[in-house]
């Protein structure tokens, strides 16, 4: 396509106002984080910084405690995205399925998806809390221990809470993006291999689940991202503790910054994670892609 | 091509997500020219002349509270009609906001002439190279020092200068439930091994089914156990604030963290796991048979348990003696500031008359004149002065934060059984070792 000066003129003026935000608000800050990551850049070097290098990607990788987080990162990840997508299309199948009441099991479990992650939060530790409703449920009403159960005092106790909190919340959103995507598989299909002689389960494997590949692959991604994002859940159930044993990248990210003011550490720990991002997101392309 | 574009797409868009998550953060941004160009605003401005100056003042007394309105409308008027030419700006900041804005109002050179800052700020204020160093450029610092609580004053007092005035302090005494102690028949600890033995008479379980702890401590940081440690004799540095292997891993400091790991163990005391009953609500239903907390338990009590009866006492003593904790905020005068001006105010903050009206709503004062008068004896804080005279500041270094989250971290392996103190103090002296020498 040919164009004129004045359009091309149009297309800039019109893109002006975007690029800008982009530029300001993104581009930037990323070219900037990504400078911050090779000067010590602390309290004590405010006004003048020294460029060290890769000294900060030293310290990083060689910190036990971000060896922990990025572990319990991974392990929420591993856990908490497949069993989203497992359950939501599940859930997408049966609403699907339904024939009355659709729209009212759409918004039952698309509740948890709107409701604020602070006050989840606090509502699942007060429900784990030693001296929280569970224990209460355990111990007065179904007498099955007689001692408070400490969930959240270890670290895979109060990872485990943290995990469910995101499970509960992400069943809604993976329902809406599968139920979306069954729509789009052309009914004549099933027709045919109903005519095939193919059973439930054999319909699912070779008709519904080709057909959603792409959905699939764009919730694999969005949730691993979000995943590898996870912050509010575990600040607010355990704040890292005991002992930053359920800290994760996010959070350990935030604490070295804004508490012990180690601005240049957590500017390559976050190139770290994004490094780390980007390799798993390619992976999961080419995965799909070899399937085909 | 397409494939290398969509690698691309996806590259872009996890950055962009990463990035958007890490970037909201107010990272401090500068070069190196800043500083000169702060510098030759300094001596711009301290030669102004002096007949009308404004100076700002930046603190975190609440816009609604009883010492704003002290300060706006008794304080500030009263300042400005003894030193006429002189405007004071006051402005007030969230606590946690006040820390941010200075960080950034630091790197574009735009900081208040005066600000009150926690005590746990001005280590890292001080690094910054931001702060004047008192004793050094005010000629009648002496007689003002000399007016203020000396214990106070360490809070400020970096490498043998002193970065500010103690404005106000609090420390941490210990509060008790009368009625456990009455039906235990217990007198209140006075010694370390007293406190021991009482948190474990008081744990255990109900007749109700509830278990009960002799002894509640919300956290492990320095801010929790600097009394115990230095009440039994043991420190977290030498003298000087450079060394920690001898202090940190000494017997005594050890003995302070073995002490909380087996009350632990033993079930008499609890409060730093995050399921754990909050502190207040954990007192006040008389689940926690003692805390060591501040004066503004007073009021949290009065609001949520009026009827519960409990008493104060000081903190227990070991062989260091009964040591506690200091809080509490100082005044500090920046770099750019009008200096002349600016160090009268800060003179008249911390003169009786207006430490007694800040007493008046509570600020415990550091102005010696001010703790006799009436309005203090009086006061709700009362049981605090005693105290007061035997509390000593955390340790002032810029790299404290750190060295803080590290002892807490090293307590928690403790306390949990996965180290002994001594190991898990001798590898954390070792630590603590190095960001002192950063």
């Amino acid at each position: 396509m040919k164009l004129n000066r004045e359009s091309k003129i149009q297309i800039g003026v019109l893109l002006l106002p975007g690029l800008l935000v982009f530029g300001i608000f993104t581009f930037y800050p990323i070219v900037r984080l990504f400078w911050m990551s090779f000067f010590k850049w602390d309290f004590g070097s405010f006004l003048n910084q020294d460029f060290i290098g890769l000294e900060n990607y030293r310290t990083v990788l060689s910190d036990r405690n971000f060896m922990t987080a990025f572990a319990n990162t991974l392990v929420y990840t591993i856990i908490t995205v497949p069993a989203q997508m497992i359950l939501g299309l599940l859930v997408a199948i049966l609403v699907n399925a339904v024939s009355r009441f659709k729209i009212g099991f759409r918004v039952a479990y698309y509740l948890p998806v709107i409701t604020s992650w602070v006050i989840a939060s606090l509502i699942f530790r007060y429900v784990f809390n030693t001296e929280g409703l569970l224990n209460y449920f355990l111990t007065n009403v179904i007498h099955v221990t007689s001692q408070n159960i400490h969930w959240l005092d270890s670290r895979w106790g109060g990872m485990a809470v943290a995990m469910l909190l995101g499970i509960w919340k992400g069943i809604g959103w993976n329902m809406v993006v599968f139920l979306a995507a069954l729509q789009t598989v052309p009914l004549e299909l099933y027709e045919s291999a109903s005519l095939d002689g193919a059973g439930g389960w054999q319909k699912f494997v070779h008709v519904t689940l080709p057909g959603i590949k792409g959905t699939v692959l764009f919730a694999l991604v969005m949730l691993t991202i979000g995943g590898f994002n996870v912050y509010t859940s575990t600040k607010l159930i355990t704040d890292g503790k005991p002992g930053h044993d359920t800290e994760v990248v996010l959070t350990w990210m935030y604490y070295k910054a804004f508490s012990n003011g180690k601005f240049g550490y957590s500017a390559a720990l976050s190139f770290i994670i994004a490094f780390v991002l980007a390799i798993l997101a390619v992976v999961q392309f080419k995965l799909m892609q070899n399937k085909e | 091509m397409k494939e290398r574009k969509k690698i691309l797409a996806i590259l872009l868009t996890t950055v962009t997500c990463v990035a958007a998550m890490c970037g909201c953060g107010k990272s401090p941004v500068n070069s190196a020219s800043d500083s000169e160009s702060q510098e030759t605003a300094t001596v711009t401005d301290s030669e102004e002349p002096a007949e009308e100056v404004t100076i700002n003042f930046w603190h975190h007394y609440s816009a609604q509270s009883p010492e704003n309105a002290t300060l706006t409308e008794v304080l500030i008027p009263k300042f400005e009609e003894e030193n006429p030419g002189i405007t004071v700006n006051a402005v007030s900041h969230e606590w946690a906001d006040l820390h941010d804005k200075l960080l950034i109002s630091a790197e574009s050179d735009t900081l208040p002439d005066v600000a009150r800052l926690d005590s746990a700020w001005v280590p890292e204020f001080q690094k910054m190279g931001i702060l004047v160093p008192l004793n050094k450029e005010m000629s009648d610092f002496g007689e003002v020092s000399d007016s203020l609580l000396e214990s106070a004053m360490t809070t400020a007092e970096i490498g043998g200068d002193q970065y500010g005035l103690a404005l106000n302090t609090n420390t941490k005494i210990l509060y008790y439930n009368v009625e456990m102690f009455e039906e235990a028949e217990l007198s209140v600890p006075e010694t370390m091994d007293e406190f021991a033995e009482a948190c474990r008479i008081l744990s255990g379980t109900k007749e109700n089914g509830q278990q009960v702890w002799g002894y509640d401590e919300p956290a492990l940081s320095g801010w929790n156990l600097c009394p115990f440690i230095w009440s039994m004799g043991g420190a977290i540095t030498n003298e000087e604030q450079t060394q920690a292997s001898g202090y940190l891993n000494s017997p005594q400091t050890v003995a302070a963290i073995q002490m909380f790991a087996d009350l632990y163990k033993e079930g008499a005391i609890t409060g730093w796991n995050s399921g754990d009953i909050p502190m207040t609500d954990g007192f006040g239903t008389g689940r926690y048979a003692m805390l060591l907390e501040g004066p503004w338990k007073v009021s949290e009590m009065a609001g949520a348990y009026p009827d519960f009866d409990y008493a104060t006492a000081p903190v227990p003593a070991g062989e260091g003696g009964s040591l506690s904790v200091l809080g509490g905020e100082d005044i500090s005068m920046f770099q750019s500031a009008h200096k002349d001006a600016a160090w009268k105010f800060m003179k008249f903050m911390t003169s009786a008359f207006a430490q007694e009206e800040m007493a008046k709503c509570g600020q415990i004062p550091c102005n010696k004149e001010a703790l006799e008068s009436d309005t203090v004896k009086e006061a709700d804080f009362a049981p605090y002065i005693e105290q007061l005279d035997h509390a000593k500041s955390r340790p002032t270094v810029a790299s404290w934060s750190e060295i803080d989250s590290e002892l807490s971290v090293a307590a928690t392996a403790v306390v949990n059984g996965e180290k002994t103190a001594q190991e898990a103090m001798d590898e954390l002296a070792a630590k603590v070792d190095a960001l002192l020498a950063e």
